[in-house]
């Protein structure tokens, strides 16, 4: 968990926290713009979206929430892992290269996705596709300091703030931005593009009274300590809820498809006209569709909807936690927010409690 | 196969608009690359030509009479693959809504006097009469969905054409639910392949691509009727282009 006070008598512990003026960000994130592509969350439609912004006035640093998460711009909906030729004994050619990158306005449930997405393409088979651009990165992210709306659930899930998977991180004050400083690249990015000076003893109180008055603002909605998920779902294999799940669930696949931490993909090659040139793309996947678990020879291992949903909850419950050593579920509520028969985390977990603590099945 | 090894491909159409011969024409615009890969032969369409020699015959429009029958058996028989060609072809269209008004009755309100002059019959998809290999859904169908067909026809595949709902396509956009807006939209059951076309244009999704293999038909009437729809709404919404898949599972059911 990060610091919810930041220390006033010993200045030297706070080197890491600087003071931005809301005008000077934006000269900053101006400055920034000849030398990065910049993303951020900017209006679409009656919603937002994390989109590359040619002006800063494009920018909306007070966002509920976005559609799709900013995971797209590390493993994009649909990419091409790189060209080909069927002559000349199969001459690959690699993708561009990625543009140094700063992405603005992450909210701390997506920061903690994103830290999971880089233990998973780390590790394991290293994806040079998603880590080449992740390494091209910088990430500014921004602290909560008010619910977005009733879906999400981040106080639970430990992911209402973070200590670390940023290079800045912005605190809101009111009329500037508190900046803390999570790595020398983000040092070095506010040295070189901005003019911010060291938070002064009256800032730091301000900021501790922002952090302060923002913790009771969000509310618990879980039944139960977030500690105890794992264990919860390894004893629900067997429970009815799967069942009632699978005869709702539309197999639309929205809850994962706007999922932070959501990660699998397709691989398939798409040959140009000339059958000759062609090229091998990897586009999102999900395990909500009929055919995801169909293997060859036709047999689909997860053939109902109900395995389907219940396998997607052990995702995000378990099985992420105990390969990956974080949460496969950061609270976010997109998932809620997007699927039309109601099928959510937290009523999901809760029933699932419910049942064990009622002995239900 | 042409003596220039090039396999040989058809054009015909049956009951449509002839919309997804326009779409091809436009794609062999995008992609007139295409003819150093196939030989077209017929395509009433576009061409004034007609040869019978033909491996690869696309089909657009729906049977709707007697007479369209052995026309149908003729190019199956010639035709090592036949494709439907958009949703007329491939489920019977909204050519299938007369099915749902005496026969009668539709005569006379499209021809009125010279009713008697017309054969017709329920309009029906092809594979109601003969085998078809693969479909090209849509109304009309989607250009680049075209070219990939006849790319993955040409390298011995199937065509990847999906079997996921629509709300895929519609959210990799990124684009704002049209429930959300207080719309109404059939993408949770219908196939996706269109790139979410209307939706990303805020206009509902009507299944013109048909339903996927496995729709959950009892949720997504909840969700419709959670959205306001009465019962004769969502059969009108339900059988705009898909009347006589529906009338099937209305009788499978019994």
């Amino acid at each position: 968990m990060a610091p919810l006070y930041y220390s006033i008598t010993t200045e030297e512990q706070n080197v890491s926290l600087t003071i931005l003026s809301k005008s000077a960000f934006q000269e900053f994130v101006a400055r920034l713009l000849p030398h990065y592509r910049v993303v951020g969350p900017v209006p679409h439609d009656i919603g937002y979206s994390f989109e590359e912004i040619q002006d800063v006035t494009e920018l909306r640093m007070e966002y509920p929430t976005t559609i799709l998460p900013p995971k797209k711009w590390f493993l994009p909906p649909k990419e091409t892992l790189f060209k080909f030729t069927r002559k000349n004994g199969g001459v690959i050619q690699d993708p561009p290269e990625t543009p140094p990158t700063v992405i603005l306005g992450v909210h701390t449930c997506d920061l903690h996705a994103i830290q999971l997405l880089d233990t998973v393409f780390s590790s394991g088979q290293y994806d040079v596709h998603y880590m080449g651009r992740r390494k091209k990165t910088l990430i500014i992210s921004i602290e909560c300091l008010s619910p977005c709306d009733e879906h999400s659930f981040c106080k639970d899930m430990g992911t209402l703030t973070a200590d670390e998977g940023y290079d800045l991180h912005l605190t809101d004050l009111g009329d500037s931005y508190a900046i803390d400083v999570g790595t020398q690249a983000g040092a070095d990015l506010l040295q070189n593009y901005s003019s911010s000076s060291v938070a002064t003893k009256e800032e730091i109180q301000k900021l501790n009274a922002v952090i302060n008055a923002k913790w009771p603002k969000f509310s618990y909605r879980l039944d139960f300590d977030v500690s105890e998920l794992s264990s919860i779902m390894e004893l629900s294999m067997k429970s009815p809820l799967w069942e009632e799940l699978g005869n709702r669930c539309l197999a639309c696949a929205s809850c994962t498809n706007v999922c932070p931490t959501c990660f699998c993909f397709d691989v398939k090659d798409e040959v140009e006209l000339d059958l000759v040139t062609g090229q091998r793309v990897r586009n999102w996947d999900s395990c909500q569709l009929d055919d995801f678990a169909t293997v060859a020879g036709g047999h689909n291992f997860r053939a109902s909807r109900a395995l389907r949903q219940r396998h997607r909850f052990m995702r995000k419950g378990k099985y992420i936690l105990d390969a990956h050593k974080h949460l496969g579920c950061v609270g976010c509520g997109r998932c809620a927010r997007a699927c039309l028969v109601n099928i959510t985390p937290v009523s999901t977990f809760n029933e699932l409690y419910r049942q064990q603590e009622t002995g239900s099945h | 196969m042409s003596s220039n090894g090039k396999p040989k491909i058809a054009f015909f159409d049956f009951t449509s608009c002839e919309g997804c011969q326009l779409t091809v024409i436009d794609s062999l615009q995008d992609h007139p690359e295409l003819l150093n890969v196939v030989e077209i032969v017929q395509f009433r369409e576009a061409m004034t030509e007609k040869g019978e020699d033909y491996q690869i015959a696309f089909v657009e429009g729906s049977c709707s009479r007697a007479s369209d029958e052995p026309r149908l058996k003729k190019i199956r028989q010639q035709a090592a693959i036949v494709v439907a060609l958009g949703a007329c072809a491939h489920l019977g269209g909204v050519n299938a809504l007369k099915a749902l008004h005496p026969l009668d009755e539709v005569r006379k309100y499209v021809y009125g006097d010279k009713a008697d002059w017309y054969e017709t019959y329920d309009a029906r998809p092809i594979s109601a009469v003969i085998d078809v290999d693969y479909a090209i859904p849509g109304c009309p169908i989607d250009r680049n969905e075209f070219i990939s067909v006849v790319k993955a026809l040409l390298l011995g595949k199937k065509p990847p054409i999906p079997d996921y709902p629509l709300c895929v396509e519609c959210k990799l956009k990124g684009n704002v639910c049209l429930y959300t807006k207080g719309q109404v939209c059939l993408g949770p059951v219908t196939r996706a392949g269109c790139g979410a076309i209307c939706p990303s244009f805020g206009a509902s999704c009507e299944a013109c691509r048909g339903f996927i293999t496995n729709p959950n038909d009892n949720s997504m009437r909840e969700v419709l009727i959670e959205a306001g729809l009465t019962v004769e709404d969502i059969t009108s919404i339900y059988t705009m282009f898909t009347t006589y898949q529906v009338r099937e599972k209305i009788q499978q059911k019994g």
